[in-house]
């Protein structure tokens, strides 16, 4: 199909990405199943370069009429398009290093064992007296990109998540998992997780907010490391002047145990061996031991800093540039309850919700603490807190981390296109602004 | 086409469901963006497939496929029966549906000028002039442009009898400045940040819009905001525009009075509500001058439609009147569990995606001060104008709201300019503080592209209806503290 569409095209040179994904989820509230749903589509996107110009234009109609439209269509943007001087060429050809991604029981996932799977954690919250509401995917999808350069990457690929919010009354706990093995996530075990988070966060206290000692389990440690992907990790907002990296490669920006390395094949994330462009991925440290390093590169931010492209090309129409997709933060030593037991006074955090950016050179963001924030004592958690308002500097966080956890875990922005693996983290005065009432 | 709905419904009826609903839609659209006179993006997409949901045994199924044939109709439509019926075993009490007469019906968006019949170089020009003139501001080192056009056809028919043949058109543009300074960066956009100003409309609006007409102040602003005094921490009378109040709506209204979220279905990603059931009539939750309304006829909003995806027709209801909570977001599910029936807010992104309860458009009534006449009675505040950050909690009480651009009120004048404002509160504490809202003349239909909800995430375009308003007393400059 790729090469008919490539043949279809009058332009001098084709790139066509072809995406067919299927999708299915379980969705769970109220102790009940209440949506589940599965949908299948295959997008191609075919872009056209005459000359220095370029157009691009996607359909999910595959027959060859629709191919010709696709094509013609692109083209006549192509041709409607002023002249790009930066305009990098299409990909050559390329090897990219194999990635094995897909698994099969979660391609063959099917309603009724999802539901299967869902049904104990149901009975579980509702035995404790709380609500579950959640859900469970899994899905597969095939990537397929090819050039007039004679590049041609293939993937196929699944993912699976179990997410669960454990709820009730006052209190509420949560879990949440990513693997590409669905029959890995054992949401029987999970289940129990936010169960005892729920129990264990009845009848908050409030919590005078201020600069706390925080231990963050590492989903929160990853929401705020995932805005560095976007503030400044990618060669196009360093190159703007906007990125908080920019002017200071070379330079200390962080804590000295600070790494923070893009790997897209590191076996507990969710990367693919090639970018949107068909360019293999590299592995690129970004920041080695507090000290800025690099960014990340595609075709035309590589032309313009005269380097290779780091293989990092975004979702066309890549507006932001080239951005992080798997990023790692070298974890430390020591268990979740190891960093709890050397807290004298503080906050435990299991998840942070709504943070947006606050000032972008600052790596300021804010958000509010969500479904399991308890207050540790003398080495314990001793109860549950209400929920905290957080302005925060992420490198400043990284700055203030006095403690690693040694077991990292994955999580999926997908809407960023983006798997962050992080560890669990003792901070030292976060900064904690506000307090809500629930 | 209608071979293909006939089959679904007629392949759903044969597999067990007792209620099936199918959407047949066919998209398209357009985007393109202009960075420093670069054309940064050229797209167009097209996309079309079926949506069938289903009724079996009292649970909801959904399955969807890209083909439009009767097979594939067929064969969605026993899948959608096959997940339903997975889903009723872990079923508590089953899905019943609020009536609703069967209506054939066509509805289409106003529009003066189709948007994707213009020359695509005359919108590429209008960008390159409009970002050339924000790039003549020195200190302005990213300059961008961009406009966004949306089709969509839609047919809706279910087992019930409906037929609806409905086309909504969405446009929208905008331009924004980046100032670089050696250690700051600021922007400013216009007529509004998140890429610009959206309505249900067609070219008309970006004619409207004057983009090459702002530039100039545009970036004169973004840099101006390099050399500001920053937003002065405290609490003080806060004036917000037309745009910020719009997004404070979304946040703090228009997600707290969605019934679903009440009743606990977003609860593990969206959240759930401060708002009940049992508060309707009783909460007071602002002051006398907040009434809000969720009005999906009024003309321009982008939750502007003829019929929602459930088939119920577009309406207009109270969700606050003179500050007292009175009503909710509904579907034909969730309005039968108030005894009422659906005022029609089912929307589903795309025909891949399961209906839910979105907002409309969310419209602040109208008061009764000119902008002008408000300043003038405000001795000491701040004006806050175009939203830079928002965060909410997943109840919609506390929220911190940051924006591109402040102005000092004093002895009710405006202003030194102020750069990093941000602002925080608790919802319904927040709107007992309003005591102003302005008139008609600075009312406008804001539009927001990109609301995230649902599990898989669905993106949906709404408005907010807003004039400027003050609140007393806010809390303002948190954040910086650091």
């Amino acid at each position: 199909m790729l090469e008919e569409a490539l043949a279809m095209s009058a332009a001098d040179h084709t790139e066509v990405l072809l995406e067919a994904t299927r999708g299915s989820l379980t969705r769970f509230a109220n102790n009940q199943i209440h949506q589940s749903v599965t949908a299948e589509n295959h997008v191609l996107t075919l872009r056209a370069t005459v000359g220095r110009r370029s157009g691009m234009a996607s359909t999910n109609r595959l027959d060859s009429s629709a191919l010709r439209q696709v094509a013609d269509r692109a083209l006549a943007l192509a041709r409607l398009s002023p002249e790009d001087p930066e305009l990098p060429e299409p990909a050559p050809a390329a090897e990219p290093p194999a990635l094995e991604a897909f698994v099969a029981a979660t391609a063959a996932s099917d309603p009724e064992g999802r539901a299967a799977a869902v049904g104990p954690v149901l009975e579980a919250a509702a035995a404790s007296g709380f609500e579950a509401a959640g859900a469970l995917s899994a899905s597969s999808a095939a990537i397929a990109i090819a050039n007039t350069r004679g590049l041609f990457a293939y993937q196929p690929e699944t993912s699976a998540r179990f997410t669960c919010t454990v709820y009730g009354g006052d209190s509420s706990g949560w879990v949440d998992r990513h693997r590409r093995d669905l029959p890995a996530l054992d949401t029987e075990r999970l289940g129990r997780i936010a169960v005892d988070k729920a129990e264990r966060s009845r009848d908050p206290s409030p919590f005078e907010p201020g600069p706390t000692t925080v231990v963050l389990e590492p989903s929160a440690v990853a929401e705020l490391v995932s805005f560095l992907a976007v503030l400044g990790l990618g060669a196009q907002s360093e190159q703007e002047g906007r990125s908080f990296l920019a002017g200071r490669i070379g330079e200390r920006i962080t804590g000295e145990r600070v790494t923070l390395v893009d790997d897209a094949y590191d076996p507990r994330g969710f990367g693919r061996p090639f970018d949107f462009e068909g360019t293999p991925r590299r592995r690129v440290t970004t920041i080695e031991r507090g000290i800025a390093r690099a960014v990340v590169h595609d075709r035309r931010t590589a032309a313009r800093a005269g380097v290779e492209s780091t293989g990092h090309a975004g979702h066309p129409p890549a507006t932001e540039g080239p951005l992080p997709a798997s990023l790692v933060l070298e974890p430390g030593d020591l268990s979740l309850e190891d960093l709890i037991a050397s807290t004298a006074r503080g906050v435990l955090v299991t998840r942070f919700w709504y943070n947006r950016v606050v000032d972008p050179r600052r790596t300021l963001i804010t958000g509010m603490t969500r479904d399991g924030t308890f207050l540790i004592e003398d080495g314990r958690i001793v109860r549950g807190v209400r929920n905290l308002r957080f302005n925060e500097s992420v490198l400043g966080v990284l700055e203030r981390a006095e403690a690693w956890g040694r077991e990292a875990e994955p999580t999926v922005f997908d809407d960023a296109g983006l798997c962050v693996v992080a560890p669990a983290l003792k901070v030292r005065d976060f900064c904690f602004t506000g307090v809500s009432p629930s | 086409m209608d071979d293909v709905i006939d089959r679904a419904l007629n392949g759903a009826e044969l597999a067990g469901a007792g209620y099936a609903d199918v959407r047949v839609v066919e998209a398209r659209d357009q985007m393109i963006e202009v960075k420093n006179r670069r054309v940064s993006a050229l797209q167009e997409g097209a996309s079309s497939g079926i949506g069938v949901r289903v009724l079996v045994d009292g649970a909801w199924g959904f399955a969807a496929a890209a083909e439009l044939s009767g097979a594939a109709a067929e064969s969605a439509a026993r899948l959608a029966c096959r997940v339903a019926r997975a889903a009723a075993r872990h079923r508590r009490e089953p899905v019943v549906l609020a009536p609703l007469p069967a209506v054939t019906a066509r509805y289409a968006t106003p529009v003066t000028v189709d948007p994707f019949d213009v020359p695509l170089a005359d919108k590429i020009a209008l960008l390159q002039e409009a970002t050339a003139a924000l790039e003549r501001e020195p200190a302005v080192k990213v300059a961008r442009g961009g406009m966004q056009f949306w089709e969509e056809r839609k047919r809706f028919a279910s087992t019930a009898g409906a037929r609806i043949e409905q086309k909504v058109v969405h446009s929208g543009a905008g331009i924004a400045a980046w100032a670089v300074g050696p250690d700051d960066v600021q922007v400013r956009s216009y007529p509004n940040s998140f890429g610009g100003h959206y309505e249900a409309a067609g070219y008309e609006l970006i004619t409207r819009l004057d983009l090459r007409g702002h530039a100039a102040e545009t970036a004169a602003t973004a840099a101006a905001l390099l050399a500001a005094p920053p937003c002065p921490a405290g609490e003080t009378t806060v004036i917000l525009d037309g745009s910020q109040m719009s997004l404070q709506i979304h946040e703090s209204c228009g997600h707290p009075t969605e019934l679903d979220r009440a009743l606990g279905h977003e609860a593990n990603f969206a959240g759930t509500s401060f708002l009940a059931p049992d508060q309707l009539g009783a909460l007071r939750y602002g002051s006398a001058c907040v009434s809000i309304v969720a009005d999906a006829t009024a003309p321009r909003g982008l939750g502007t439609f003829g019929f929602d995806d459930e088939g119920v027709p577009a309406q207009k209801v109270d969700l606050v009147r003179a500050g007292r909570f009175v009503g909710f977001l509904t579907s034909r599910e969730t309005a039968g569990r108030l005894g009422q029936t659906s005022n029609g807010t089912m929307r589903a992104e795309s025909w891949s995606c399961i209906p839910l309860i979105r907002m409309t458009n969310i419209n602040l009534e109208p008061g009764t001060w000119t902008l002008d006449d408000l300043l003038a009675d405000t001795d000491d505040g701040i004006l806050m104008a175009t939203n830079r950050s928002w965060s909410i909690d997943d109840k919609r009480y506390n929220f911190q709201f940051g924006t591109e651009v402040g102005w000092e009120i004093r002895h009710g004048r405006r202003g030194r300019l102020l750069k990093n404002c941000t602002y925080t509160g608790i919802t319904p504490d927040f709107w007992n503080r309003c005591d102003a809202v302005c008139d008609i003349s600075d009312w406008e239909i804001w539009g927001t592209p990109n609301c995230g909800k649902g599990q898989p995430m669905q993106v949906m375009r709404t408005a907010q209806g807003a004039s400027s308003a003050r609140f007393r007393g806010v809390q303002v400059g948190v954040g910086y503290g650091r």
